[in-house]
């Protein structure tokens, strides 16, 4: 027994030093283990805390209603209509198959075309809904609403579109919205987020923070499968603010009317204190498009349309401004005295002015001719012997100080400035010295000269107001700024102002078509070659193409006048028989609208 | 060992009088203490990561403690040497419940493992484990010389391949799996020469390129892929990691209060009541938590090991040593995995994780080590 004892105590002692190794080992892994969590807790427990917090709490904006946009009677020009979108939450997806399957029944699209889009959505967070369709028709919103129970994973959000009451009548000065794209997105994070739609063009972008608002945001504890567990935090938005314009909408809808099926502009604005009351550019396209989301192809036909209709040519587009010229001709030789009213002309149909022949438009000439019955008749020579006198420069300095060549600042986007050329601008941008010669074409408006239709319409309301500079503008809150003097002759203003009347008044007027009973217009009409003619060619023989611009640019009553409209068509042939008449029916319009007490005599 | 027969002979005289107090006053009570903490530190914590569940599961872990102190004492109360006389029929008790679930088990996560009793079923893999302990010490405790040789090691590793190969056959590889340790832990105290060591760790490899070739599925080498780089699909099999370690990283020093673990409470912590347990713990009682219930845990192998050291003979030692290597291993790996320094598989945390063939198993293993400590003076 003790020999056996003895032995079976000593193999028992050969295992303590073990158990002693297997011990040490336990409580190394211990230590080691305790190390992971000292480094898990206490070095990154920060970080961790964070994505605790990124995990629990889901940030959702609140949508700020943005802003109505109304005209001067506070009729409603845009307003926001609820849309409809579905959104998927896969996680309560039984099977994603057969959800796309329900949905596209619904829908009317094959399935795939619904995976498709969730495919490319792959969403930020596990269990953030995707978007899988917009605008749906309340009949599908109802039967997504019926099947809730068997397909809970879809949800419904309710968006907010822009509509666009009067489409494509009020487009080019409303403007459309459109999503925010990146480049905005990184520039003004706070303010946007991502998908927003953000104003384009028109009003809708110049105002476009005004009428925005604020989005506020709402903070919710969510759990693991993105349920709402309570709301945490809420920020209210602040809804954006209403812009009244000083549109007419009746007016607005008569021009356009009146140049239906034409390729022009019309603006009409009060010379008083440069309110627009009407802005058409035709032809135009339907701003509810871009509402909901537009299509590729959507958007190529528009921009490859023939006229491009998403040009507002009352500011995008530049044009010579032909005879309407004349009236900033007839300012500077007064105010500067090179000429006196009663000074006369003889107009034999053409005349030589630098070795070259200048040809008036009226191949029998208008024998002698003053300043007010070259004005009245349009007369070429009249002018072409002024331009020599005055010379180039003055030309271009009474040309800017009436407002052509600078933009006019109206609240629209994508203004142009024109162009009124002079000696510096020939070395400069062309390299070449200004030959004399071009002063006698820009003197009746043709040459490098370029203008813009809401230029003209500025122009005419400085005639019209006695000289005073006015910003066009179609928010009615810059009715009251002030108006500057442009430093031009009152006197000479006056003399043109009775000549412009003579236009349309008089017999032999070119502006006859324009007159209204009652009313007291005063105008110019304008031609303006397109193409070069060494002959007296009547160009309503010629293909449409190369047909001349028509102007007509007026305001009434020539007393106190409270009323510029400015016509132009492209392409429309003359002045006094394709502008006249629109601007006639716009002035027949305005008094029928109850404005006649004061625009009549 | 200094003072065996002086003392030993006093406690057996005892003992022939008032068993309960020869058991009170013999019982080590440092393991003991520790191992009803820990088991009410996992009831309060089991409460809390089931408020958000259908069920609160403190009810039925309560009873499976219940259950599980009744083994204990059972367990403890049996001398050792019965076990060991009777390890040939524990050993094919413990096969036979394995075979049993081939025929009438039922599923869970896969693998065809439970038995059902009425509303409850337990997991014989768990016991299986025991009874291969048993078997293991019985053969390993008779053999007398200091080192193991190739013909023990393989005899002994025949004994445990039989049900190893039935659990991994259920298929539950994690549970097969577990078997490893417990007799890495026996066969280490008995004697492995260095060579041997080194002999075993080659072939190791090769059969483990071999199971991930052939005997893995494809889940299970996602799992390990995932481990190694954890961001590489955050939101599919990462998921777990990256939940598991914002809970236990957010829970900081001192943590965000018993029950009030945002990852926990708003479910994004997986099987939070179970394997993750050790997160929502880290979550509400930090680093403070953390470092107490290491340290009852440390406070419980290290009693359980002091019994080996005391253990009379050596099959006590080998026994105590399989059990305290299983234990260890399931806390070292289970805290580990939690907290991301090891891949997930399904490991439960003794005396804390719900469950009751696993719960049962640890109180009847402590139970064991117990009782080959109330019998380190009996003469044999």
């Amino acid at each position: 027994m003790g020999s056996s004892s003895i032995k079976v105590r000593e193999s028992r002692d050969e295992l303590i030093g073990r158990v002693r190794l297997l011990s040490a080992g336990m409580v190394g892994s211990l230590v080691l283990v305790l190390f992971g969590f000292w480094s898990v807790q206490i070095v990154s427990g920060e970080q961790y805390r964070d994505q605790a917090e990124n995990n629990r709490l889901r940030r959702e904006p609140v949508e700020a209603l943005r802003g109505l946009i109304l005209d001067r009677h506070g009729r409603v020009l845009v307003e926001n209509v609820a849309s409809y979108n579905l959104l998927i939450q896969r996680s309560r997806a039984f099977d994603l198959e057969s959800s796309f399957q329900f949905a596209g029944e619904i829908l009317g699209r094959p399935s795939e075309t619904l995976s498709g889009v969730f495919d490319n959505a792959r969403p930020a967070r596990q269990f953030s809904p995707v978007l899988i369709a917009e605008n749906l028709s309340l009949a599908e919103v109802a039967r997504f609403g019926v099947n809730s129970f068997e397909h809970p994973e879809f949800e419904i959000q309710v968006r907010h579109l822009r509509l666009y009451r009067h489409g494509p009548q009020t487009a080019h000065l409303l403007g459309y919205l459109a999503e925010v794209t990146e480049r905005e997105l990184a520039r003004e994070q706070s303010l946007f987020l991502a998908g927003a739609q953000v104003g384009r063009r028109g009003v809708e972008q110049i105002y476009d923070e005004m009428l925005r608002g604020r989005n506020g945001e709402q903070v919710v504890v969510v759990d693991s499968r993105g349920r709402l567990v309570e709301e945490f935090h809420k920020v209210a938005a602040e809804f954006g603010e209403n812009l009244t314009l000083t549109l007419d909408l009746d007016l607005q809808q008569e021009a356009v009317e009146l140049l239906d099926g034409k390729v022009g502009a019309v603006v009409a604005l009060d010379p008083r204190n440069g309110a627009i009351l009407a802005l058409v550019s035709a032809p135009s396209y339907d701003p509810n498009l871009f509402s909901r989301r537009l299509q590729q192809d959507e958007w190529r036909a528009l921009v490859e349309a023939p006229h491009h209709p998403l040009q507002n040519r009352v500011v995008q587009n530049t044009y010579s401004p032909g005879s309407i010229f004349k009236i900033v001709m007839a300012t500077a030789g007064l105010t500067e005295g090179t000429i006196t009213h009663s000074d006369q002309v003889w107009c034999g149909g053409a005349s030589k002015f630098y070795n070259r022949r200048f040809r008036c438009w009226k191949r029998a000439g208008h024998g002698w001719v003053n300043l007010k019955s070259a004005l009245k008749s349009s007369c070429d020579i009249y002018f072409y012997n002024l331009g020599q006198k005055l010379g180039i420069q003055r030309i271009a300095r009474y040309s800017r100080l009436m407002g052509l060549g600078r933009k006019t600042s109206v609240d629209l986007a994508g203004e142009k400035e024109g162009l009124v050329p002079d000696m510096n601008w020939s070395t400069r941008a062309r390299g070449t010295n200004w030959y004399p010669g071009e002063t006698i074409s820009v003197a009746i408006g043709q040459g490098p000269l370029l203008v813009t239709p809401l230029q003209i319409a500025s122009m005419m309301a400085l005639v019209a107001n006695g000289g005073q500079r006015v910003s066009p503008h179609l928010n009615a809150e810059l009715n009251h700024l002030p108006t500057q003097p442009a430093g031009l002759s009152t006197e000479a203003l006056a003399e043109i102002r009775q000549a412009l009347w003579a236009v349309v008044n008089e017999r032999k007027g070119t502006g006859a078509r324009a007159r209204v009973d009652g009313l007291d217009i005063a105008g110019k009409t304008g031609t303006v070659q397109v193409v070069g003619q060494r002959t007296w060619t009547d160009s309503s023989t010629l293909p449409p193409e190369q047909r001349d611009h028509a102007w007509f640019a007026s305001f009434a009553p020539v007393e106190n006048p409270e009323l510029v409209v400015v016509v132009f068509v492209e392409h429309g042939g003359k002045g006094s028989s394709a502008a006249a008449p629109i601007a006639q029916a716009l002035y027949a319009k305005h008094l029928g609208l109850g404005n006649g007490n004061h625009l009549s005599r | 060992m200094r003072n065996t027969s002086v003392s030993g002979t006093g406690i057996t005289s005892l003992g022939d009088t008032q068993p309960a107090l020869r058991y009170l006053t013999g019982v080590d009570w440092g393991l003991l203490v520790s191992a009803l903490l820990l088991a009410a530190v996992g009831l309060a914590t089991v409460h809390s990561a089931s408020s958000e569940l259908p069920v609160d599961y403190l009810p039925r872990q309560a009873l499976w403690l219940g259950l599980g102190l009744a083994a204990l004492l059972v367990a403890s109360s049996i001398d050792y040497h019965t076990l060991l006389d009777h390890s040939s029929l524990l050993y094919l008790c413990g096969l036979a419940g394995l075979v049993l679930v081939f025929f009438v088990g039922h599923e869970a996560g896969g693998a065809q493992s439970r038995l059902g009793f009425g509303g409850f079923s337990i997991q014989p893999s768990e016991f299986a484990k025991l009874a291969t302990a048993i078997a293991l010490s019985r053969y390993l405790g008779e053999l007398k010389q200091p080192y193991l040789d190739l013909r023990n090691i393989a005899i002994a590793l025949a004994i445990v391949s039989l049900p190893v190969a039935a659990v991994a056959a259920e298929p539950d590889l994690g549970s097969a799996a577990m078997f490893l340790p417990m007799v890495a832990g026996m066969l280490l105290v008995a004697g492995i020469k260095w060579r041997t060591l080194v002999g075993a760790g080659v072939v190791a490899l090769l059969l483990a390129a071999g199971v991930w070739s052939f005997g893995m599925q494809s889940y299970q080498r996602q799992r390990v892929i995932t481990f190694l780089s954890p961001d590489s699909d955050p939101l599919g099999a990462g998921y777990q990691v990256r939940q598991s370690k914002i809970a236990v990283g957010s829970g900081g020093l001192v943590g965000q209060g018993y029950m009030q673990g945002t990852q926990s409470q708003l479910r994004f912590l997986p099987a939070r009541h179970t394997d993750f347990i050790f997160a929502v713990l880290a979550e509400e009682w930090g680093f403070l938590g953390v470092m107490t219930v290491i340290a009852l845990y440390a406070l419980f192998l290290y009693c359980a090991a002091r019994v080996a050291l005391r253990a009379r003979n050596r099959a006590g030692i080998l026994l105590v040593s399989g059990l305290v290597s299983l234990m260890a291993f399931h806390i070292v790996y289970n805290t580990a995995m939690v907290v991301g320094l090891v891949p997930i598989t399904g490991i439960p945390l003794p005396f804390l994780s719900y469950g009751g063939s696993f719960t049962l198993m640890c109180f009847l293993a402590t139970g064991m080590i117990l009782g080959v400590d109330l019998r380190r003076y009996v003469n044999r």
